[in-house]
């Protein structure tokens, strides 16, 4: 934890201030936004992965995986249709993200209808539902860009990458509040969500509350992938592999540890990626594709044996 | 006591269980026994709140326990079920601490520490107190859900085959320690018990169950007979009376011996 703290301190002042030629009036504070993106929306995934796969009882399973983001982004692109260009006007800054995260809190209920009541469904089964969702609500998508102009989706396209460019600070501040308040509403479930992870019975018997705990947490997660869908873009599978990695390097399972070290390699690895694009790649590759393309081969190494995990 | 009235359970139009009148008194060891199917389980997970009835009541000492609040009814019935599965990488003491989250809810006292202590040291787990429960034997990470489940300081204690896949020697001591919990502590255990003989030398009471309802019901003497026990898994048995108790042979079939 500590190592990685520093790590992620060492990296900040690297980005930060290598390059810049101390120029306090514009570069350095424009990179102090970035930070703050990364580190908000390193806060918003890390949580949000490990929080929904404690609840899913599954460590393959992401709010990305089952289908969060793709929801995000077909109202992004329904908005753009209905809209047009102007959409960005009309909503302003907080309009389209209190419309996100009314829609993800939304599409949880859905997803607390179909997963979490009912009789208890096998490991394959949420995640086959899941991708199928985002497979779906992908075609949507791509159905309503058919009908939009070019411009139109050259807005929506900013949309649909991860990004540290085009965060503005207004959204900066609406996105740390949101993130603070989520972690003051779920700092008190975190003693119960170490409970959770022996799953439902055994939680129950513990005196844990457990439908009204997963509706809670569900709505919090919404709240969340709400948050870094609409500061940096979707980040498909990279919640997998911070869940993951977080586990794997903790010497504990309680939450109190992973949580924050989640939080703190989802930080990182947007640094790095960040600072990779910016000093390896000279800007040649994006955020993006770096992250989905570790991230990706991560999940399918996990898919692979995931007969060991499940 | 907790008593059961009039319970059903089905799922959509199978009935698993109809119309179970059962009682179970305080300070003893009663054994749900029966064959395979038969509803013990669901019995005991809708005494556990863990599945809602179709119909019926349970109470205890006279209440409702559908009007005890989750929080409160933990305090007062603890539930180990079959086969806990935890991928997680606990240590044993970590586990054992989880059963004070009734009383603690997470912000351990003195008391709690005692608690989890006196749990450990009840089952001799003093040797596997750091020991990650992903690591160690199915007997001993079994031992220490039970040991859990103790920590958890219930006046009930309710366990779903708690010498599922045991050795002879951790299923021995398992039900030594629910003895002593009853004789000693006063506690009230409800165990689903498969092998007859560990039901038949360990319980104070057995209830009988076969196709969803009670089949017998009363103290071993009572329900341990050859023709009840041969009634209710449709098998001939005999049983042998010894010194240190008595023993169930069903080993051998008349007329389909080798």
């Amino acid at each position: 934890m500590l190592v990685a703290l520093v790590g992620i301190a060492a990296l900040s002042i690297f980005f930060v201030f290598v390059g810049s030629g101390l120029d306090f009036a514009y570069i350095i504070p424009r990179r102090l936004t970035k930070l703050a993106a990364m580190i908000v929306g390193g806060i918003a995934v890390g949580l949000s992965s490990i929080v929904f796969q404690t609840i899913a009882g599954n460590r393959i399973l992401t709010p990305a995986v089952m289908g969060y983001e793709a929801v995000y982004l077909l109202l992004q692109a329904l908005l753009v249709l209905i809209l047009g260009t102007s959409s960005l006007m009309v909503l302003g800054d907080y309009g389209n993200f209190l419309a996100s995260i009314l829609m993800m809190v939304a599409y949880s209920l859905v997803i607390h209808h179909w997963l979490f009541k009912g009789p208890q469904l096998d490991a394959g089964q949420p995640l086959l539902v899941g991708l199928v969702l985002t497979m779906v609500i992908g075609t949507f998508t791509q159905f309503v860009q058919l009908r939009i102009s070019p411009g139109e989706f050259a807005i929506f396209q900013g949309f649909s990458l991860i990004s540290f460019d085009r965060v503005e600070p207004v959204q900066l501040l609406w996105s740390t509040g949101f993130v603070a308040v989520v972690c003051l509403a779920g700092s008190r479930s975190l003693a119960v969500l170490d409970l959770m992870a022996l799953g439902r019975d055994q939680a129950l018997s513990l005196g844990v509350d457990y439908q009204r705990h997963v509706r809670l947490l569900l709505g919090l997660i919404a709240v969340l992938v709400a948050v870094s869908t609409s500061l940096i873009g979707p980040t498909a599978f990279m919640g997998i592999f911070v869940a993951n990695l977080a586990y794997a390097c903790a010497r504990s399972e309680r939450h109190r540890v992973t949580l924050p070290l989640g939080c703190l390699i989802a930080i990182g690895m947007f640094l790095v990626a960040q600072l990779s694009v910016e000093h390896v790649f000279n800007y040649r590759t994006t955020v993006g594709i770096l992250i989905n393309l570790a991230c990706g081969a991560w999940f399918l190494a996990l898919t692979l044996r995931f007969r060991d995990i499940a | 006591m907790i008593k059961v009235t009039a319970l059903a359970k089905s799922y959509g139009n199978r009935p698993i269980l109809s119309d179970v009148r059962a009682e179970f008194s305080s300070g003893h060891l009663t054994s749900l026994i029966g064959p395979n199917g038969a509803g013990k389980s669901t019995l005991l997970m809708l005494i556990a709140r863990l599945l809602a009835p179709t119909s019926g009541i349970i109470t205890i000492d006279g209440t409702d326990i559908a009007s005890l609040a989750v929080g409160d009814y933990a305090k007062r019935v603890a539930t180990l079920r079959q086969r806990p599965d935890c991928n997680m990488r606990l240590s044993v003491e970590e586990l054992v601490t989880f059963g004070r989250f009734p009383h603690s809810r997470g912000r351990l006292t003195a008391e709690d520490r005692g608690a989890v202590n006196e749990a450990i040291a009840f089952l001799s787990l003093e040797p596997l107190r750091n020991a990650l429960i992903d690591e160690i034997s199915g007997g001993q990470r079994q031992m220490a859900f039970l040991a859990m489940t103790i920590a958890q300081e219930t006046q009930c204690l309710l366990l779903d085959e708690p010498l599922n896949n045991l050795d002879m020697k951790h299923a021995v001591q398992i039900m030594q320690a629910l003895r002593t919990l009853c004789d000693e502590l006063g506690r009230t255990v409800i165990a689903v018990i498969h092998d007859i003989n560990f039901a038949a030398n360990y319980s104070d009471h057995i209830v009988a169950m076969k196709d969803g309802a009670v089949h017998a019901a009363g103290s071993v003497s009572e329900v341990v007979t050859e023709s009840g026990l041969g009634e209710l898994y449709g098998l001939d048995l005999e049983i042998v009376e010894r010194q240190q108790g008595c023993l169930c042979n069903y080993f051998t079939q008349k007329g389909k011996t080798r």
